[in-house]
């Protein structure tokens, strides 16, 4: 028996599904190893029996909480795919703000019938058993948790800076470039994706879990940036990280 | 050997000669005061006047990614790969060809590590000489590297109106008759090379306040020293120091299977000892925790640990770490600091 699949969508663009209905070959291979029984974006069959849910979008209003939960309840594996379900995502820029003003100056008159809640990455909801990430996510990273998930064995990803993987494709630092780069506190694993083609950073991966303080500081000084620009660059990605102490619910 | 002449106008004609033999890589500019060393099919390509590489020539010796072993479980093969590419390394600074001597001193140690000496014997190394320095963080004078030791096929160095070429292996022969454009250098010539080396006398002087003998008497005395806190606050643990050192070789294996959950590969990639899980071990045990601990055994893989297992300092001078380094840790700086601190 194929373990089935059901992907569920949350607060987010949809991009991540789509970078699995854009896989290519790779797709037909997992197809022979999988069943996807719910796939909104693709297919228009669904099911509520399924052994790996897994979920794109960040969790934003309490109906979000409920349906997250039930889902938990009845997959075996929970997969966070993507940045909005693993760390917040841009979703999360709406924490920087009170919640009645952002939601005022979103839907104006409509406010009243948008109840919202600052926005959590998944695990901050229920457990989650993999993190697939990236905005959109990496497709060399997803075959590898699926395959992991599928062995039953954990996935991590690399705990070191993007600069490690960039530096080994030998890119002109974006520093030496007077550009301003969130590498140096972003979790690799994606091969310096964007950098290889020529953008920056955005940090869409989450931060080591280790980030050097005063070593940051000294470094935003070396090339003489200002620390809000770089906290708000982080934000973009990562301001739910602030929720992070709230442990996960069973 | 011997040293034969190239005027400077038949350099173009030259690399496109060597790019008839094999494929060619040579220092070329990446922009921002960067350059790399890439394939090239014409001199006009190349960046004679560089500063070290982003990454060394390493890159060829040892890939950043290199399959090992391919697997079949239901069959229980495990076939060993060796992937290699013949190569024609063009302009490789004394600095780098210090730091292959160092890789071919620790892969032809025991256990011999085949991939990389299988590999060694498929490429063709010509050497570039620095008549001056790249930059400031350069600090080949003190380790000794400013001027040739060997580790070449063939060796340029610059003069007025030619390059004065030292051949140096058969290997370098097979080049010079292939190749066709090298001429037997006049006694003007070596005097002219002679010259440059006087000159090198004169501008090459030691970098850091401390002996080429007595650096590693220095790190003997340095592990419980007050400057790796400095280095420990300062760090952000980006392992950019490491990844592009010549001498760094430490790597990590990895088992990938295939989707097909049957067939795979064995496939070692470049580790940084910078990094948080470098050390970490089973039960979350970390052996160096701190950035410091982390810096400072890099710093003891240069000039202490290296010293005592093959005789030879493993900083080429180079200068690349300090270069890249996002938090200004300096090479000279750390070193000049730890002698300041054993006069007290």
């Amino acid at each position: 028996m194929k373990p089935k699949v059901a992907f569920f969508d949350f607060t987010c663009c949809e991009g991540c599904q789509l970078q699995m209905a854009n896989f290519g070959e790779t797709l037909l291979e997992i197809l022979k190893l999988v069943d996807v029984v719910t796939f909104r974006e693709v297919m228009s069959e669904r099911s509520e029996d399924y052994d790996i849910a897994i979920i794109e979008g960040s969790i934003t209003t309490e109906h979000d909480v409920e349906r997250i939960k039930k889902i938990r309840e009845k997959a075996k594996v929970v997969i966070a795919y993507g940045s909005c379900a693993t760390i917040g995502g841009i979703n999360g820029m709406k924490n920087k703000f009170p919640l009645d003003e952002i939601k005022e100056y979103v839907y104006k008159d409509g406010a009243k019938y948008f109840p919202t809640i600052l926005t959590r990455p998944v695990h901050q909801v229920v457990k989650v058993d993999y993190f697939i990430n990236c905005c959109p996510v990496y497709p060399p990273e997803i075959v590898k948790v699926l395959k992991a998930a599928l062995q039953g064995i954990p996935y991590e990803a690399p705990d070191y800076a993007v600069c490690v993987e960039c530096k080994l494709n030998e890119n002109v630092c974006m520093y030496d470039k007077g550009i301003t780069c969130l590498g140096p506190v972003t979790k690799a694993g994606c091969n310096s994706w964007c950098i290889n083609n020529g953008n920056i950073c955005y940090g869409c991966r989450g931060m080591v879990s280790n980030p050097a303080k005063t070593g940051q500081m000294d470094i935003l000084e070396k090339y003489k940036i200002p620390l809000d620009w770089v906290v708000n660059k982080v934000d973009m990605y990562n301001k739910p990280r602030e929720l992070e102490e709230e442990k996960p619910k069973k | 050997m011997r040293y034969l002449l190239l005027k400077k106008e038949n350099f173009n004609d030259f690399i496109s000669a060597l790019a008839q033999i094999e494929k060619v890589v040579a220092p070329v500019a990446a922009g921002y005061k960067n350059f790399s060393f890439r394939e090239v099919k014409s001199g006009k390509e190349i960046s004679v006047k560089y500063i070290p590489t982003i990454l060394p020539p390493k890159k060829y010796f040892m890939p950043q990614k290199e399959k090992l072993i391919e697997f079949n479980k239901a069959e229980s093969l495990f076939d060993a790969v060796l992937e290699y590419e013949k190569m024609i390394i063009f302009g490789v600074h004394t600095c780098d060809l210090a730091g292959i001597q160092c890789l071919d001193m620790v892969f032809s140690d025991k256990p011999k590590d085949a991939n990389y000496l299988g590999r060694k014997n498929k490429l063709i190394i010509i050497g570039l000489e620095c008549n001056d320095y790249c930059d400031e963080y350069a600090s080949c004078k003190v380790v000794d590297n400013h001027i040739p030791n060997g580790g070449y096929d063939l060796f340029f160095t610059e003069l007025n109106d030619s390059f004065i070429v030292h051949v140096n292996t058969g290997l370098g022969e097979e080049i010079v008759e292939k190749t066709r454009l090298l001429v037997p250098a006049e006694q003007k010539h070596l005097n002219e090379l002679e010259d440059v080396r006087a000159r090198k006398r004169e501008i090459f002087k030691d970098e850091v306040n401390v002996k080429h003998a007595e650096l590693a008497g220095l790190f003997d005395k340095a592990f419980d020293s007050k400057v790796w806190d400095d280095l420990d606050k300062r760090c952000v643990a980006c392992g950019n120091c490491t990844n592009v050192c010549p001498t760094c070789y430490c790597f990590d294996i990895l088992d990938n299977i295939n989707l097909d959950f049957n067939t795979g590969d064995r496939t070692r990639g470049w580790d940084s000892c910078q990094t948080e899980p470098f050390a970490k071990v089973a039960g979350g045990e970390n052996f160096r925790k701190t950035r410091g601990a982390r810096q400072r055994h890099r710093y003891f893989r240069k000039f202490k640990y290296p010293v005592e297992r093959y005789s030879r300092y493993f900083c080429t001078g180079c200068g690349r770490c300090t270069r890249t380094c996002m938090a200004k840790i300096s090479l000279k700086e750390t070193i000049n600091a730890l002698a300041a601190e054993q006069k007290k």
